[in-house]
Parts: C-alpha cells; sequence; structure tokens
C-alpha cells in the first residue's frame, strides 16, 4: 500500500491521482470529494493539509470544507503512519474475547493507545470500534495486510516483535524500504 | 496469510477467470433472454461435465484464514490436469472456513472442511476423506450427509443466501444462470411501477436495518412524489460492532443486491440509484463495484434499458468510518460530501432527500428481497414467517459459540433453537450469561427468556430488540457493568457531536459507570444513569441519540446484581493528590 517515505506526501502523485477523478456537475463533484480523500488516505496512509488543498481546488471546494470532512470520518488519518500499521478489533465478539487487555498492554508495553504512533515510528495503532469480521477468531488484529487472531497479550506482543526484527533484518541486508505483507 | 485481493481482475485474482470472455451489451429482451440462455447452459455445462469441479469458499473472513493460499494451492496442484478452479463466496458457516468444494465426475459436490493450502495434494488425492463435512445436494454420498442435514443449516430458509457458496460472486453470468436479473426484466417490461409497488405492499416486508417500517409504503410515497429528479438509496453502512450481514450480502451475491436498487429505480421512477457501502469492507466494494461494470456492459444500466424506453442510473458511494452515517439523513449528506449529521425531521427523507429531492432509502437486506418478492408475487412472500413479520431474516451472532456463522432462518424461530442448534450452543468451558440483541440499540435477554420468536416485536415487552439482527452471547466471566461501560463507551464514540444530549450525555454516563467499576459508586448513581439516559432518551435529536442508553438500561435491570455489588456507602475519601498530582509530585 504505502511505497513512500513516512511522513512526506507527494504533491505531484497526489495531483495524478485526482486528475484521474472526472464529474459532470457541481453536485458531483461534491459526492466525489470524499472517495478523493479515500485514494490519498489509502496511498499516503495519511492525507496532508497540502493534498487536501489539491483535492479541493480539483473538486470546487475549499479546503476548509475537505479538511472537516478528513476529521470528521474515522477511517482518515491526517498525520503519518508509522512503519508498521495495524488494526485492533475493539468490536463485540473480541471485547467478549479479550481485546481489551491487547489495548492495555499496548498502552504499557509500547505506550500506544488509539491512534497513535510509537515514538521510533515503528508502529501505529488503530482501534477499530467497528468489526474487522473475523469473529470466530476473535480477539483479532490485522497488522500491515496480515490478520493475527486468538490472541493473548503475550502472542500480540511476539507477533509484532517478529515483525519490526524481520523489518530491521532487512534494512539491514538490502538498506531498502522493503514492502512487508505476511508475517505469520 | 494473504492481503485482500482489491482488484478482482487483476491476474493473481480469483475473479480473472470470468473476466477473459468479454461482455456483450444487449439492446433488447431478446437479446438478454439470449444471454440468460447461454449462461445456463455454460452453468450446466461446468457441473455435468466430466471434469474435476474445486471450488474454494473466498470471503474476507475466509480469506483471513488462508483462503487465497488454499485456492492458489489447488490452481498450482491442478495446472494443466483440465480441471476447473473457481472461487466462490463464503456459505456463511465460519468455523468450517477456509472449506474447498470439490466434484468429481459422477458424484455431487462435497465440501471438506478446515482445509490448509498444505492439506491440497492429499485433499485432491482423495486421501482426507474423514474432512468431508457435507453433501452440497438433498442425497448422502458415500456415508457423506447433505449440508441440509447439519443443524446449522437444516434450521434455515435461504432465500438471500441461496447462491452464497455456490456460484462466483464476480461472475455475473453465473448469477444471471441462477436467475439473477429475471425479476429486473418483469419490472421492465411487464409490470408497470404501481404493480410493482403493489407486489412489494402486498409482502409486507419491513426494513430490515433495523426499525421494521414497511417498505411498501415508503416506495408508494416515493413513486407519487411529484418533485424531479427522484433517488434510490441503498444503506449498505454498517457500523455497529456486531452485525456483518449487508457486508455478506455484498460478498456472496452483490448481483442480488444491485437488481434490488435497479428494481426500486424503476418501480417508483426514479433518476438514479445509489449504494453508499462502509468504506471499511475493501472486498465487498471490490465485489459490488464488479457487478455495477458487469451489468453496465450487459445494458442493464444506462439510457433506454435493453430497448424498454426507461433509463436507470447508478452510482456507488463509499462511506468513511463513521457509526451515525448508517442514520438515513447523515448518509445522504455523507454521499452529498459534507459532514455526516443528522437533521430534524421532516421532512422525512422520501420528501426531502438526497439534494433536497424524495429519495427512497432502504437497508440492503430489505432491497435483496425485492427480486424474489418480484418473481414469486408478494403474497408467495407474506406467506414465509410471521403475519407481522413476513419473510426470512439474516442473523449473526458472536461470542463463544460452537457453530458461528451468517444465517438465514424464517421469522417466528425462537432464539433458543437458533442458539442450541444452529449456533450449536456454548463452546466448552463457556456458561452462557444472556444474548445482547439489537446491535448497541437495546437489552440483553437472559437464559429463561430465549423461548421469544425472533421477529420485529416480540423481544420490544423484555427490553430486547431484533434491529438488524446482530446478536453477541456473553458468558459467566464478562460483568454486566463492564460491557455496559464498552457499549457506552462505543456510543460516546460515534456520537456525531450535532446535538447536546448525546454529546454530553454518553460521556456522563461513562464517567458514571467508571465510577461504579472502580469502587466509587454509591447508591445514588443508579437513579442518575435512569435520569441521565431518560435526558439523552427524549431530548436527542435522531435514532441512534435515542437509543443510545438502551443497552446500559437493559443490563442495568437484567443484572442489577452486577451493579449494585460494586455500589459502597460513602466513596473512600482520597488525599487530594492522589486525586490531582500536584506540581513537584
Amino acid at each position: 500500500m504505502d511505497q513512500h517515505a513516512p511522513g512526506q506526501i507527494d504533491l505531484d502523485v497526489v495531483r495524478e491521482m485526482v486528475s484521474h477523478i472526472t464529474y459532470s456537475d457541481h453536485q458531483e463533484a461534491q459526492e466525489l470529494i470524499l472517495h478523493a480523500l479515500q485514494e490519498i488516505n489509502e496511498h499516503f496512509g495519511w492525507v496532508s493539509l497540502e493534498a487536501a488543498e489539491i483535492v479541493a481546488e480539483h473538486l470546487g471546494t475549499t479546503a476548509n470544507r475537505v479538511y472537516g470532512l478528513l476529521t470528521f470520518y474515522a477511517d482518515f488519518r491526517t498525520e503519518p503512519r508509522g512503519r508498521h500499521f495495524m488494526l485492533v478489533c475493539h468490536g463485540m465478539a473480541c471485547y467478549v474475547g479479550g481485546s481489551t487487555a491487547l489495548v492495555d498492554d499496548l498502552a504499557e508495553r509500547y505506550g500506544v493507545g488509539d491512534g497513535d504512533t510509537t515514538a521510533d515510528g515503528a508502529l501505529t495503532v488503530q482501534v477499530v470500534d467497528g468489526c474487522l469480521g473475523v469473529c470466530d477468531r476473535a480477539p483479532i488484529v490485522k497488522l500491515d495486510d496480515a490478520y493475527h487472531g486468538q490472541l493473548t497479550p503475550e502472542k500480540l506482543n511476539d507477533v509484532l516483535q517478529r515483525a519490526i526484527a524481520a523489518r530491521q533484518g532487512e534494512e539491514r541486508v538490502h538498506g531498502i524500504d522493503p514492502h512487508i505483507a505476511h508475517v505469520s | 496469510m494473504a492481503s485482500i485481493p482489491t482488484s478482482p481482475t487483476s491476474p493473481e485474482s480469483p475473479g480473472a477467470r470470468s473476466a477473459r470472455q468479454p461482455l456483450r451489451k444487449a439492446t433488447s429482451r431478446a437479446e438478454f433472454e439470449a444471454i440468460q440462455r447461454e449462461a445456463t447452459e455454460s452453468w450446466r455445462n461446468l457441473w455435468g461435465g466430466d471434469r474435476m469441479v474445486v471450488s474454494v469458499g473466498i470471503d474476507s473472513s475466509s480469506i483471513a484464514k488462508g483462503a487465497v493460499e488454499v485456492y492458489n494451492a489447488c490452481r498450482r496442484e491442478l495446472a494443466g490436469s483440465g480441471s476447473t478452479v473457481r472461487q466462490t463466496s463464503g456459505n456463511g458457516a465460519m468455523w468450517i472456513e477456509p472449506w474447498v468444494e470439490i466434484q468429481r465426475p459422477g458424484q455431487p459436490p462435497i465440501v471438506y472442511a478446515n482445509i490448509e493450502p498444505d492439506d491440497v495434494p492429499d485433499l485432491l488425492a482423495g486421501r482426507l476423506e474423514d474432512r468431508a463435512f457435507g453433501v452440497r445436494g438433498d442425497e448422502p454420498f458415500n456415508g457423506v450427509p447433505p449440508l441440509d442435514a447439519h443443524p446449522f443449516f437444516k434450521h434455515q430458509r435461504r432465500i438471500l443466501l441461496r447462491n452464497h457458496g455456490v456460484i462466483d460472486p464476480d461472475s455475473i453470468e453465473e448469477a444471471i444462470a441462477n436467475g439473477a436479473y429475471s425479476a429486473y426484466l418483469k419490472v421492465l417490461f411487464d409490470l408497470s411501477g404501481e404493480e410493482t409497488v403493489a407486489e412489494v405492499a402486498a409482502s409486507n416486508v419491513r426494513g430490515r436495518g433495523g426499525a421494521g417500517f414497511p417498505a411498501g409504503i415508503k416506495w408508494e410515497s416515493g413513486r407519487k412524489a411529484k418533485a424531479r429528479p427522484k433517488f434510490v438509496v441503498c444503506n449498505s453502512h454498517e457500523g455497529e460492532p456486531n452485525v456483518y450481514k449487508d457486508r455478506r450480502l455484498h460478498e456472496g451475491d452483490p448481483h442480488r443486491i444491485l437488481e434490488g436498487i435497479l428494481i426500486a429505480c424503476v418501480a417508483v421512477g426514479a433518476e438514479r440509484g445509489y449504494n453508499y457501502v462502509g468504506g471499511e469492507y475493501p472486498l465487498a466494494i471490490a465485489r459490488f463495484r464488479k457487478a455495477v461494470q458487469d451489468a453496465e456492459r450487459l445494458g442493464l444500466i444506462g439510457k433506454n434499458v435493453l430497448g424498454s424506453g426507461k433509463d436507470v442510473a447508478f452510482r456507488l458511494r463509499t462511506g468513511g468510518g463513521a457509526y451515525i452515517c448508517g442514520e438515513g439523513s447523515a448518509l445522504m449528506y455523507s454521499i452529498m460530501g459534507v459532514r455526516g449529521q443528522p437533521r430534524t425531521k421532516p421532512p422525512r427523507s422520501v420528501e426531502e432527500g438526497l439534494w433536497k429531492r424524495p429519495t427512497v432509502a432502504n437497508n440492503t437486506e430489505t432491497l435483496a428481497n425485492v427480486p424474489d418478492i418480484v418473481s414469486n408475487g408478494g403474497a408467495w412472500y407474506a406467506g414465509i414467517g410471521t403475519e407481522k413479520s413476513t419473510g426470512t431474516k439474516l442473523v449473526t451472532v458472536m461470542g463463544p459459540v460452537k457453530t458461528m456463522g451468517l444465517v438465514e432462518v424464517e421469522m417466528g424461530i425462537s432464539l433458543r433453537t437458533i442458539i442450541d442448534e444452529v449456533w450449536g450452543g456454548m463452546a466448552d468451558g463457556y456458561t452462557f450469561k444472556g444474548i445482547q440483541t439489537g446491535g448497541v440499540s437495546a437489552g440483553p435477554l437472559k437464559a429463561e427468556q430465549l423461548d421469544v420468536p425472533l421477529d420485529f416485536d416480540s423481544m420490544t415487552p423484555f427490553g430486547g430488540m431484533l434491529g438488524s439482527g446482530g446478536f453477541v452471547i456473553f458468558d459467566e466471566s464478562v460483568d454486566a457493568v463492564d460491557f455496559a461501560r464498552y457499549m457506552t463507551a462505543f456510543n460516546r464514540y460515534e456520537s456525531c457531536s450535532k446535538c447536546v444530549p448525546c454529546r454530553l450525555g454518553n460521556p456522563a454516563l461513562v464517567e458514571i459507570l467508571d465510577r461504579i467499576r472502580l469502587g466509587r459508586g454509591t447508591r445514588a448513581d443508579l437513579p442518575l444513569i435512569e435520569r441521565t439516559s431518560k435526558h439523552i432518551i427524549e431530548l436527542s435529536l435522531c435514532g441512534l441519540g435515542q437509543v443510545a442508553p438502551a443497552p446500559l438500561l437493559g443490563l442495568l435491570h437484567t443484572y442489577p446484581e452486577d451493579f449494585e455489588s460494586k455500589l459502597v456507602d460513602a466513596p473512600p475519601v482520597l488525599p487530594l493528590r492522589e486525586v490531582l498530582p500536584l506540581a513537584g509530585d
């Protein structure tokens, strides 16, 4: 998903992305604001004010309105993500299965709560109040592109340590930004 | 573990197969009927040939368990053998995922449960017969019982889920071969808008989103509305923490939903239909988007559809993860590109909805029922279920039960039957304490209340609610105060902050509950909960605010002992510096 250096959004890429969004009238343009923001958010992991301004310009509205949407809807981030991105499901099955213990442990061990990034930029955590839809494996997290289920705080910690270590190992070997998709 | 294939036509993705045959546009009824015949023919050939047919159930829950790897393993193993390897959707039985269905020449299709990628060679060589779960058919085969003999399937009546686990959701041909768009054809050519609406009214299908308002009445008001243009909006936004039925409908049979929306557009004379899907469902969106593209290519959407003289436009819109956008007016604001916050009613959306034009808004499940209502007649549908709650209901469960999954049951079945038989009862080591009903909009039921029939009205006297059919079963280890705090905190977090009672009342409730949990609550806190809740219920602007305290009140009334046992006569007086850390500490 995010192949770019964290913390930066290439505005030329944003301009290229919005140029593909076409509309026939002002009504349709307004319907497409959320869509444009979703594409940018999915690509970069977050949306910056400058990117929001480009969307506003292209769709004939104000940056104020676009930024208002960004801060209203839970899926958007207005700050960069860490190198790993983890969704912690806090739906009812996961709650009943013990997701609160996972959230508490993340706060204790890594000092991160909902929406936070660890100080070293390795991990961003987002707590999902809806549902990730894998309820029979509760409690579950989605780390980057992989799901991990039936977790205890210890198991989750193992998963995270492995992901972070794998990443550092690859960096040492290749010195490039590897795309970690599969952990276990 | 795999990433979700977001583009169904990418080479690795299971949906690529159907993309090879270009779809040709039909411009008349006869041309479409020819396509129907071809689709039926190739569907028959698929199953009637002398080759092995291997199907893998792929949806968002089985992908998380490695179904895509299993699919790829099957493809690798059977490459060049002439066998067919295809994707289908999940069949609702989540505990047997990932599953693989194999039809060997001359045999019926048999579903094998819990297949890992490493199992595939043995499975295909016939060495894993002990994993055979059931035959997709009516007769047992070689000692393997039919799927429908399993309690999970036996008590179901699958109308909406008929194609789940059968067709490839990315293939419009397979959908058509199984009846898709035949009702749409009827509405385009044989029925007037008035007649279609009359069938829906006769079916007495009630809104599946939770409110239970009769769809026929809504459609009739929409049809009679004079202002132009008119719109139809399908509400596929599920933000509640325990509901996933609409996501599964999109993943399993997207054409059924699209057909329902298109029929509604033609019946009420709407210029354009919308489907608003939660943005957190990438696979559901990808499969539905593919369905819309294929329907456009076949000429089922656009100007002068199949030469009928009727124009139908369609747009898919995706949400941004706000629970409130499931509320009708908030959803429409979200489509219009503003913050999804509800407004006061009247005017109702059928008078002034999207872009201030008459808008018929229905839940996904309601619209998914429409094709069968039109095909079989409203009277047929009214004969299913109970007198006041007709038809079937999709029901989802979470919690420690043995055979968890999405099921479709006839209205009127008892909750006890569903829990004990369909879901197999409590998992080992868990004791049933209660079942939360109505998502986060109602209270729980206890074991002795489980004989209540599943319909729109019967649970209300017990403080429960059918709602959107999402149930959570919790066991003795779950404390009612903690559970109430969880659901109230959800409502606090998801409050859109437009009106004061909900914005300030829910945080106040969370504060009171935290006080009780931490051993600082007193007897005065229970009436305070009642009074604060009354404020929120009576003064909130939208339906979601008005039910926000319902789970808390339900739990308080059902399990008062959990609350009372934590109360103290007088909270311990802490030294000030323990309450407020002072500077220099």
